[in-house]
């Protein structure tokens, strides 16, 4: 198991994405942080990865609320006493054309999906630096690279991550921390079918190069190599898992 | 039944931990290098380690070598999963007004045509199965440039977009085409050619993780893009250089 004993704290790790990396953290080992707005579904998930037999927590976190996240980081701590994986995924997608985008609309979107990325970076950095090791992956998307009509507070963000991974990969090497991005392609997830027809989330996920439908286990595989000893010399990147559909 | 990887380059610093690490994890390797000692060398320590590996001689820039050597590899192997195309080298650090013709067109040919040759004898096998990987190497100069380096850093780059458009075109058939693109490595080749201080004081405090590459951090992301836990990635560039860029 790649993850033997290492703490893993996945924000947004109650549905999608992040309980497909949260699960797949437990299957290699990982004592698992399932940290969520919604308490339940986090609960939910933990107890999903206790019967594959990790040790899991759940905490109710907003990630845009600094109090927020650092009691997600105390009681972190006072469970595990460290942490080795942060894994940034909590996030929100609002549609709206930029003309009739609310102010509330795009602070929302950055104070999650950006603002979530640095206070977490801010509660756990401190001990990470002490023990000279650890492992940041943030969830960034493709729609970084190629913009999305109707959701650009979300590119923004998302764009925004890639900028701020490297800069902090360049601030953490030192310490021997590590700091990536993942950009999935659109996956089959609950997120796409906030916005489209389930008819049109089908199709447009069949519609890659593959013509292979991006799973949440797709996405997570390629966190758990960031996060395993096998990609220490790693940092600064965002790495493209989507199909084949968007090369940069 | 086994997988089998041909790796071009194999005989050399990071084609050698590939073949190793690839070796690890029960693959049949076949080591294809130039220099076919150094090819023996890397197959000796496989098997000593109780792996399975075949060393085999290629000019990666002769198709008729190519050809023969995926002949070879089919005839006595069956089939081939994955294809590494390691072969390659900057061989060169002079101004442009000084690079001969001969010089250019032979850094341009070891590291661009080498990889498209391998890949258009080694893609119909993958086809006719319906599956394979192909791992191409690119560099960090391939997006950077690199003064000293035209030739090296448009062969890189052209690996880059080589690989999209194999990619896309390889796709419906189910074969996966990636690039990976080291930063600087301690391969025996370099290292030959610089003192560890000097590669120290060259390279350390631009490098965020305080060091330069070794052979076996590449070997792991080219493992890594033959599991099943990559199978979702196809036409992306992965740069491994500990946050040089």
């Amino acid at each position: 198991m790649r993850l033997q004993g290492r703490v893993a704290v996945v924000t947004g790790g109650a549905q999608g994405l992040g309980r497909a990396i949260t699960l797949g953290m437990a299957h290699e080992g990982a004592k698992v942080v399932v940290a969520d707005l919604q308490a339940d579904k986090a609960e939910s998930v933990a107890k999903e990865a206790r019967s594959l037999g990790a040790e899991a927590l759940a905490v109710e976190v907003n990630v845009a609320s600094e109090p927020s996240v650092q009691r997600l980081a105390e009681e972190t701590f006072k469970r595990f006493g460290a942490v080795d994986i942060l894994v940034n995924d909590a996030g929100v997608y609002l549609r709206s054309p930029v003309v009739s985008k609310t102010e509330e609309d795009w602070d929302r979107t950055f104070n999650i999906n950006l603002g979530g990325n640095f206070l977490c970076a801010r509660a756990f950095v401190p001990a990470m630096r002490k023990q000279k090791s650890g492992r940041i992956i943030s969830i960034a998307s493709s729609i970084a690279h190629t913009g999305a009509k109707e959701f650009a507070d979300y590119a923004a963000s998302k764009a925004a991550i890639i900028g701020f991974v490297k800069a902090l990969a360049r601030e953490l090497g030192p310490d021997g921390i590590t700091v990536n991005a993942i950009c999935p392609g659109s996956a089959n997830t609950d997120m796409p079918r906030r916005h489209r027809s389930e008819e049109e989330v089908m199709a447009r996920l069949r519609a890659t190069p593959l013509g292979h439908v991006l799973e949440p286990e797709d996405i997570a595989g390629s966190v758990l190599f960031l996060a395993s000893d096998a990609a220490s010399y790693i940092t600064g990147q965002a790495y493209n898992v989507n199909c084949g559909t968007v090369m940069i | 039944m086994s997988q089998v990887a041909l790796i071009s380059g194999g005989g050399g610093g990071i084609g050698g931990a590939v073949a190793r690490r690839m070796a690890r994890a029960a693959v049949t390797v076949v080591v294809a290098d130039y220099d076919l000692d150094a090819a023996e060398k890397v197959c000796g320590e496989i098997v000593r380690a109780g792996g399975k590996a075949e060393a085999m001689s290629v000019d990666v820039t002769q198709a008729r070598e190519v050809k023969a050597l995926v002949t070879d590899v089919t005839q006595r192997l069956g089939h081939i999963d994955v294809l590494a195309n390691i072969a390659g080298g900057s061989f060169y650090t002079k101004r442009i007004e000084e690079f001969s013709w001969a010089e250019w067109r032979q850094v341009i040919d070891v590291n661009l045509k080498g990889t498209f040759l391998m890949c258009r004898e080694v893609a119909p096998l993958m086809q006719k199965h319906k599956c394979g990987r192909i791992l191409n190497t690119a560099s960090n100069y391939g997006v950077t440039g690199s003064a000293l380096r035209a030739p090296y850093s448009a062969a890189k780059a052209g690996i880059i977009a080589f690989t999209r458009s194999l990619a896309l075109e390889l796709a419906p058939d189910g074969i996966l085409v990636n690039t990976i693109a080291p930063g600087p490595t301690d391969t025996p080749r370099v290292m030959e050619k610089e003192t560890p201080e000097a590669r120290k004081q060259r390279w350390w405090s631009a490098i965020p993780l305080g060091r330069t590459g070794k052979p076996e951090d590449l070997a792991e992301l080219f493992y890594f893009l033959t599991t099943p836990e990559s199978a979702a990635i196809t036409g992306q560039t992965f740069h491994c250089n500990g946050g040089l860029i």
